[in-house]
């Protein structure tokens, strides 16, 4: 049966109508819509997809379901913590935060945990992940512009993780500090950063500024504690920076007033020397001096592929990945450590036989690296030193160009992967790379077990007979 | 204008008369219902979790709803042959078809409504009887309301020359591209290493298929303190984006239907 209602009078007319809709809902999806859908409204903001999540996983992504299940999963892996299965945590931490990127708690602590927990035996940090680390907080940062939590939490990591470049823990605290929700006592954090950087007068600005918000807030309100604490802590950190800062010759120097008697003045000769003996198969034992007797200073010994990627001297760009990648350059070595100065000398052996998967000596050539910074050091060795190196210097290894701006102490050593593994030639013989300068200590206190008897002079006395 | 109206009137009573619609609504509301009892579940906030977990719920729902009322809608008249005693009367097939699409979106309206009173009731239950944070709640399921009458514009597009069962697949497919493509789009966009070959393709499809991700605006409601700019004008734009694409989808369905032999 044809019921055919004749409609072909009508054809020019609703093909002109479906195409002048076609055309209007075009224009509307690509010139207003989906840019605003992008910026407002996007669930992952892009990362869904790059991210390779799979089919069902984006589903879930895209229902309301998100943060219900980001939420489970989140329960999930606090029992792999609890049972120290760490590995199976990376994956969660991706996919939750992918699910749920409002949930800030996971970015902050899925980045500590990527950055802090990964180690070998001896409780050295997988500093391979670190750029991953980074580059987690930098999306946390991205997808919770409002809150100060996760500028904070990158700033933290480049402060206290990386300890080297604080040019960058300033800009992430800086950014922190403009978000209104920023808590009080964290803002103290960035005249820290700003002294470390040696931005000196910016960290005293910081100081004044910050005491007198902490003053005008205890005076609104004296019953609250943390208010009388907060300020009371800051008037104290103004006057040492003064203190300091008058100690250090710091404004002497900036009236242009000779040096002469200030603690920075004449600049302090390290004496660094390092000889570094590969005792058995991956473990390198280090030895030195460096001539400061008071306890305090920790030389960083980094020990990575010759060609390893992004390296930078004594350390690597770190910022280099804007992906979080939790597959970290596998086949190649970064072993990074701290060697203890006590009594002018250090000697320290780094077992890395028992952690494989964490030091592949999958290259032939390596580099070893000795580093000092006077950024890093503590307070009472920085009142001779100097915020920049000022203070100190070293016949040998004195270095001017690897940290703009500062003074530091920058030794390098080539090592084979023949060497580290014992094999071939050094199948029977111990390696040894050293420095130049490097002179056996044969002293009877220093190799006889006595040298847990530290002697502490002042590095401001005179007295610098050793 | 009174065919269509009374067209869609009787669908609506069919519809509100189907069983398996009124099972997966209540379906839906059961879930609604016990929704803030499962907060406790998860790791997030409880007021979060409750959010999205509600919104998805009456989302997937009303997806279902949608699909199921449409793509039986005419092959039903057709088996039937009801429809022979409907145009035979003076009643153009474009009325036929109008008046059973405006039928089902009011029925779909009607069973969205339902669902979300239950949502605002138990949210403003679970808020302490605070009614503050529900106007903003309340954006979603308008915006979903749209979303499912674009969707059911699919359907009753596709039902003027598939069978159910492939309708039934062919719309479900275009909703899960519809809402996936906008997130992909914008991962290609973002790619430094997508050809721009495909870079422009990709543009086609996003510029040509039905955008129902345009509609998923829960993200600002569910994680709140986001500051949108201009949210009502993004609100008005989408909104003539779908009448728009309905218009296309009707034109293109009353086309077929009416070359259609029944």
């Amino acid at each position: 049966m044809n019921m055919k209602n004749n409609t072909s009078a009508l054809k020019p007319i609703l093909i002109g109508v479906a195409a002048a809709c076609f055309a209007g809902q075009a224009f509307l999806q690509s010139q207003f819509i989906f840019p605003k859908w992008k910026q407002d409204f996007s669930p992952g903001r892009g990362k869904m997809v790059a991210n390779g999540l799979s089919p069902d996983q984006m589903l879930f992504a895209l229902t309301g379901f998100r943060e219900m299940v980001a939420g489970i999963l989140w329960v999930r892996a606090d029992s792999f913590f609890d049972s120290g299965n760490y590995d199976a945590i990376l994956p969660i931490i991706r996919l939750v935060t992918i699910l749920d990127p409002r949930q800030i708690d996971v970015y902050a602590t899925g980045m500590w945990h990527i950055g802090y927990n990964f180690t070998d035996e001896e409780q050295r940090s997988d500093r391979r992940y670190i750029p991953s680390a980074l580059a987690l907080g930098k999306e946390g940062c991205r997808s919770n512009p409002e809150t100060y939590e996760m500028f904070f939490e990158t700033g933290w990591m480049w402060y206290h993780k990386i300890d080297d470049d604080y040019s960058n823990a300033v800009k992430w605290f800086e950014e922190a500090q403009k978000r209104p929700d920023m808590l009080p006592a964290r803002k103290n954090l960035l005249s820290n950063a700003y002294e470390r950087n040696g931005q000196v007068d910016k960290s005293l600005d910081t100081l004044f500024s910050l005491y007198d918000s902490a003053r005008k807030t205890f005076g609104e309100d004296k019953s609250v504690f943390g208010n009388r604490q907060n300020r009371d802590t800051l008037e104290r950190k103004l006057d040492t920076t003064l203190v300091r800062m008058g100690q250090r010759g710091w404004f002497a120097s900036k009236e242009g007033r000779p040096l002469t008697g200030y603690d920075v003045n004449p600049p302090f000769d390290v004496n660094f020397s390092c000889k570094v003996s590969v005792v058995d198969r991956r473990v390198l034992k280090f030895e030195g001096t460096w001539g400061v007797k008071p306890v305090g200073t920790r030389i960083r010994a980094v020990l990575k592929d010759a060609d390893y990627p992004n390296a930078e001297p004594a350390g690597m760009l770190w910022d280099s990945s804007n992906d979080v990648n939790l597959d970290p350059p596998r086949d190649k070595t970064f072993m990074q450590e701290q060697l203890f100065v006590k009594n002018t000398r250090f000697n320290k052996k780094v077992d890395m036989s028992k952690d494989p998967t964490m030091y592949p000596f999958s290259g032939d050539k390596y580099v070893l690296e000795l580093y000092y910074n006077a950024r890093s050091a503590p307070p009472h060795i920085q009142d001779k030193f100097g915020w920049n190196g000022e203070g100190m210097t070293d016949k040998n290894w004195l270095n001017t160009e690897i940290r703009p701006g500062q003074r530091v102490i920058y030794a390098t050593l080539p090592i084979t992967k023949d060497m580290i593994l014992r094999r071939g030639e050094w199948r029977d013989k111990v390696p040894v790379v050293k420095t130049s300068n490097f002179k056996e200590d044969t002293s009877k206190s220093y190799n006889s077990g006595d040298s847990f008897v530290i002697d502490l002079p002042a590095l401001r006395s005179d007295d610098r007979k050793q | 204008m009174r065919a269509i109206v009374s067209i869609a009137t009787t669908t609506v009573g069919e519809a509100i008369r189907r069983r398996v619609l009124l099972i997966i609504l209540l379906i839906g509301v059961l879930f609604l219902a016990v929704a803030p009892g499962l907060g406790v579940l998860s790791a997030r906030s409880e007021t979060t979790v409750l959010r999205g977990m509600m919104l998805g719920v009456i989302q997937l729902t009303s997806a279902v709803i949608a699909i199921v009322l449409t793509v039986y809608m005419l092959p039903n008249e057709i088996e039937r042959r009801t429809i022979y005693t409907i145009l035979s009367k003076p009643v153009m097939r474009w009325q036929f078809l109008i008046g059973k699409y405006l039928g089902s979106i009011l029925a779909l309206g009607l069973m969205m409504l339902l669902m979300t009173a239950v949502m605002v009731f138990f949210f403003w239950w679970q808020q302490n009887r605070d009614f503050s944070a529900v106007p903003d709640l309340l954006k979603a399921p308008v915006m979903y309301f749209i979303q499912m009458s674009l969707l059911a514009a699919v359907a009753v597009f596709f039902s003027t020359f598939v069978a159910p069962l492939v309708n039934f697949f062919l719309s479900g497919g275009l909703y899960l591209l519809g809402s996936l493509f906008n997130p992909f789009f914008q991962t290609l966009q973002e790619s430094q290493q997508t050809p721009p070959v495909a870079k422009a393709f990709a543009w086609v499809i996003n510029t040509a298929l039905p955008n129902f991700a345009n509609y998923n605006i829960q993200n600002p409601i569910i994680n709140p303190g986001q500051t949108i700019a201009n949210e009502g004008a993004y609100y008005f734009q989408v909104t003539v984006y779908g009448v728009l694409y309905i218009g296309i989808l009707l034109v293109a369905g009353i086309w077929v239907f009416d070359r259609r032999e029944v």
